[in-house]
């Protein structure tokens, strides 16, 4: 499949369309945030579909745009949660979501601002992923979360990406400039069209 | 009849068949706050009139933490003995056919009935 963005002059705008949604998590508590996760995610996996041809008679979306539609969805939802529930509070790095359309791939990507220690936990963790066999990660975790009584950061929502709705994960960790004790780390999810799970080729 | 809804969700106990209904989207923050759901599913499992049926037919998404409930929830159907859970899934809602085979990797007896 092929999505050509076109700009208001009607020439290619590259080869790229994208969206950033900004957050000041200091600005409402948490609880009361927490719904416009899923306003936000429900958001851009509808947007998405605009750019994905149409298997179905319009208004209904068709298998391959809903299976788009609810893949970007999930995995937005999934990031957003994570970034609001590890945040750093007090430092002057905003929650960021970006959504990016290319004619081969969806990226999701979300920065949120870490304590140093708080980055080196999510490292290990990645490292974990890394080089480990997802599909065991996902089932000693699932295992080990059912036991735990609190919510500790349990990376499964990281892992079902990967496992359920194979997307490319990578990540960045930042220093912040001014202020050395906290840095902004960035997670990606990447769903190359050609084989979004469900599609026809 | 038990039941447990939010703004986007509903989740109703039906004692008599042992069903568990769930419609809309749920999305809560964590372990603590799905332990009510939890616990209502729990209770399914005391007096089971044979077989639990989870109908997750109508429900359209469910975030990792819900997942992580599920998966409690089945853990512990997995080890009592003698019982029976049915999960009645759709092929319309592209999260089910994704991500409940991850269910019976932890309860191989579980039967998913994708319709």
């Amino acid at each position: 499949m092929m999505i050509e963005t076109i700009d208001n002059h009607g020439e290619r705008a590259g080869d790229c369309e994208y969206l950033t949604l900004a957050f000041s998590p200091s600005s409402a508590p948490l609880r009361s945030r927490w719904r416009n996760n899923g306003l936000s995610a429900d958001f851009l996996g509808d947007y998405v579909t605009t750019f994905l041809p149409a298997d179905g008679a319009p208004p209904a979306l068709g298998k391959r745009q809903n299976e788009v539609k609810h893949a970007i969805t999930y995995i937005a939802n999934e990031l957003l949660e994570n970034a609001m529930k590890y945040h750093l509070p007090d430092v002057e790095i905003p929650i960021r979501i970006h959504l990016e359309l290319a004619s081969d791939h969806i990226a999701v990507r979300v920065s949120n601002g870490a304590s140093l220690v708080q980055a080196r936990r999510y490292k290990a963790f990645v490292s974990q992923l890394q080089e480990g066999d997802v599909d065991d990660l996902l089932l000693r975790q699932q295992e080990e979360s059912a036991r735990s009584s609190e919510s500790t950061m349990s990376g499964l929502g990281l892992l079902t990406m990967i496992s359920d709705y194979e997307a490319q994960l990578d990540w960045r960790f930042d220093i912040h400039p001014t202020q050395p004790e906290c840095m902004t780390v960035t997670t990606s999810a990447v769903l190359p069209l050609k084989v979004v799970p469900g599609a026809s080729a | 009849m038990k039941n447990i809804h939010g703004e986007s969700f509903d989740v109703r106990l039906e004692q008599e068949n042992s069903t568990i209904l769930f419609k809309g989207a749920l999305r809560l923050c964590g372990t603590e706050d799905y332990a009510p759901i939890l616990d209502m599913l729990k209770e399914a499992l005391t007096s089971p009139a044979m077989p639990i049926v989870l109908d997750l037919r109508e429900l359209d998404f469910l975030n990792s933490s819900g997942i992580t409930m599920l998966s409690r929830f089945v853990m512990e159907a997995r080890d009592r003995p003698g019982i029976d859970l049915q999960v009645l899934a759709s092929e319309a809602v592209p999260w089910h056919a994704r991500s409940l085979r991850n269910l019976q990797r932890l309860m191989p007896g579980l039967s998913i009935r994708l319709t």
